[in-house]
């Protein structure tokens, strides 16, 4: 692992997620969530998981599911990075017709495992794949990031307890936690109280990490357990990056002005 | 029993099992083939066999090859 | 395989332990595949087919949604997939996974709703299902597919498991149900099959309810009328073309279905006519919009305008 390489990734993702919204326009687009996860999505796809533009179909591959949909732009910037998609295809971003839309849709020659968004679905999609793969005897791993309102809904829950039925070891869960949801907080709306004590007591082998600390993402991804699902939950902040955007969930689902565009730049 | 022959040919019939594996100290659950599906394909079989008609009692009661001889008696095969 | 002799037994055991049978020959047939249920396998008779074949059975315990997310995660990676349970918790404690996975998506799973219509009465509506055919309509990419009889739902199910498309299989009746098709004949899913051919009156139905649709139409011979009865199996997407060519040719369709007559048989049949000029009056006979008390699978029927009589009835008085 290089630290270095890890962090340039990541920044390219903040800069492309930025730069999608912006184009983007008045047709607006989910920002704070795509920011808080961007770390975690760079150290997947910049080093752990197994993906190639070449084998983009290899049985193989690890992979990858953004269950919390809307942070679609952390996704597609990524697959930028990965030369997967091709920067111009962000410009199509919310177009009609576009293959990016404001939640993923089902691609896999562009690297889009599944169409997710309505939240509560994509776990249960893990589920199947992680189960695919014991019956098959592949080795591949199957990710898939959550967000904390999301674990409102009880389809997530009815998933991870099958999870920790059929000990899917090759499964990893990341909850993007940074504390909001649509609405506003967590606490507030639904209170989730402590998140990695209910995961464990759902039978999976749960760890809590800063979700903004590369080399922590890092320790958290290469370690499998034994005969359960991994849980990372990651405490993150909604619009990392870009002070303006920390914590103000105003920043859920916005748009970039040419003057914020304009004023964020340096910190890009 | 007269029509004791034609009985375990159902039984053997219906069940789709081997001769060399049926008894007559057979009950519901001793082997794999009657389970709740055979037990259903062999009162068909001995309904359509012995030209009678098996109410719910019956069926519940049908337990064992044994039972089946005293059912089949009430029917008033023997 | 002796079709008569399959033919007896299994209507003697109804559609559902028939499925528990069938699914063995489809194991057998097809190496990939996976049966998946929410906690229901003697309801489905499906216990035999889990001792012999445990790898290919899934229980994912009483999660419906969670079901339909698995099922189509592995139908994405190469398995076919057969889910079921009630028919009202395969239907719509899920129908929003239905929607994305299935209707979205695209991944292909072939459901079938166990004891679907009115035959489950007697535990009240909770566990009857009226809305199933309705809910699953508007939503693109899914065959349905009622079988009028076990043997129907053997070739209906051997047709599902191969073909492209998702597809749902409402299982009616219980044990001992009323054969519709004695001999062997030409299946096809969206072909409707005429049962009994006739002038002037068309019966249309689908599901095991035909039974009593055939019945009727013996009883109404006697009074000299001569209506036919078409076995309307497949829902959506429904036999256009005969629909029209019915119309054109008879005064009176009267749609007979263990379902709501908003969004089933009836309401499919009623779209297809609204597309033509045509002089057909129409009829809907089937649950009109609201849950009665329960009860007895006959009670239910008789409530609804289903028992024989009562299509009699309402042929007699819309002539």
């Amino acid at each position: 692992m290089k630290i270095k390489k890890l962090k340039n990734f990541a920044k390219n993702i903040r800069k492309n997620i930025i730069f999608t919204a912006f184009k983007a326009g008045v047709k607006s687009a989910h920002i704070g969530g795509a920011l808080s996860a961007a770390d975690i999505i760079a150290v997947l796809y910049s080093d752990i998981m197994k993906i190639k533009k070449q084998k983009i179909l290899d049985d193989n591959r690890d992979r990858f599911i953004l269950s919390k949909g809307h942070a679609c732009l952390a996704l597609y910037s990524a697959l930028v990075e990965k030369k997967i998609l091709k920067k111009k295809d962000l410009e199509t971003f919310e177009s009609d017709g576009s293959k990016l839309l404001g939640h993923p849709i089902i691609n896999k020659l562009s690297g889009i495992e599944f169409s997710t968004g309505s939240l509560g679905m994509g776990l249960a999609l893990g589920v199947g794949v992680a189960l695919a793969a014991k019956k098959k005897q592949k080795k591949y791993i199957t990710y898939v990031i959550l967000g904390d309102g999301e674990c409102n809904e009880g389809s997530i829950w009815e998933s991870v307890l099958c999870a920790s039925h059929f000990k899917l070891n090759n499964m990893f869960i990341i909850v993007d936690k940074n504390n909001f949801q649509q609405t506003g907080k967590n606490s507030s709306i639904m209170d989730l109280k402590n998140l990695t004590s209910k995961f464990k007591s759902f039978g999976c082998e749960t760890v809590e990490i800063d979700g903004h600390d590369i080399k922590k993402i890092y320790k958290s991804l290469i370690n499998k357990s034994l005969n359960k699902p991994k849980v990372i939950v990651a405490n993150t902040i909604k619009g990392k990056g870009i002070k303006l955007f920390e914590n103000d969930n105003n920043w859920h689902h916005s748009i970039i002005t040419k003057s914020i565009y304009k004023n964020i730049q340096k910190e890009l | 029993m007269k029509n004791k022959t034609k009985y375990i040919e159902i039984f053997i019939k219906s069940l789709s099992i081997d001769k060399k594996k049926f008894n007559e100290k057979l009950k519901y659950n001793d082997i794999d083939e009657w389970d709740s599906i055979g037990h259903m394909t062999l009162v068909s079989g001995l309904e359509e066999g012995f030209n009678i008609s098996l109410d719910t009692d019956d069926i519940v009661d049908f337990s064992s090859f044994k039972k089946g001889i005293q059912i089949l008696k009430k029917h008033k095969i023997t | 395989m002796n079709i008569e002799n399959n033919i007896k037994l299994w209507s003697s055991l109804g559609m559902r332990a028939t499925f528990g049978l069938i699914a063995i020959e489809l194991a057998k047939k097809h190496p990939n595949l996976m049966i998946t249920t929410s906690d229901v396998s003697t309801s489905a008779g499906l216990d035999r087919y889990k001792n012999k074949y445990p790898e290919k059975y899934l229980d994912v315990g009483i999660a419906e949604q969670n079901l339909i997310g698995v099922s189509a995660g592995l139908s994405s990676e190469g398995f076919k997939v057969i889910s079921t349970t009630f028919a009202p918790f395969q239907t719509l404690r899920c129908c929003e996974q239905i929607k994305v996975n299935l209707g979205y998506m695209k991944h292909k799973i072939c459901m079938v709703g166990l004891a679907s219509g009115l035959v489950l009465g007697n535990l009240g509506f909770t566990h009857c299902s009226i809305e199933d055919i309705g809910s699953l309509r508007s939503i693109p990419n899914i065959s349905i597919v009622a079988p009028s009889d076990p043997f129907e739902l053997f070739k209906a199910l051997n047709e599902a498991v191969e073909c492209k498309n998702s597809v749902y299989i409402r299982l009616t009746a219980g044990a001992n149900s009323k054969i519709i098709n004695a001999k062997d004949y030409e299946f096809k899913i969206g072909k409707a099959v005429e049962i009994l051919p006739g002038e002037d009156i068309a019966i249309i139905g689908c599901g095991n309810i035909l039974g009593n649709c055939l019945e009727a139409a013996s009883i109404l011979r006697e009074r000299k009328i001569q209506c036919s009865v078409i076995n309307m199996h497949t829902i959506k997407p429904v036999d256009k073309e005969l629909i029209v060519d019915i119309a054109k040719k008879n005064k009176l369709i009267v749609t007979v279905e263990e379902h709501n007559v908003i969004g089933g048989l009836g309401s499919a049949v009623a779209e297809t006519l609204s597309d033509e000029i045509n002089k057909c009056k129409l009829v809907r006979v089937g649950i009109n919009d609201f849950y009665s008390s329960g009860g007895s699978y006959e009670y239910l029927k008789n409530i609804y305008g289903l028992s024989v009589e009562k299509i009699i009835e309402t042929v007699l008085l819309n002539l």
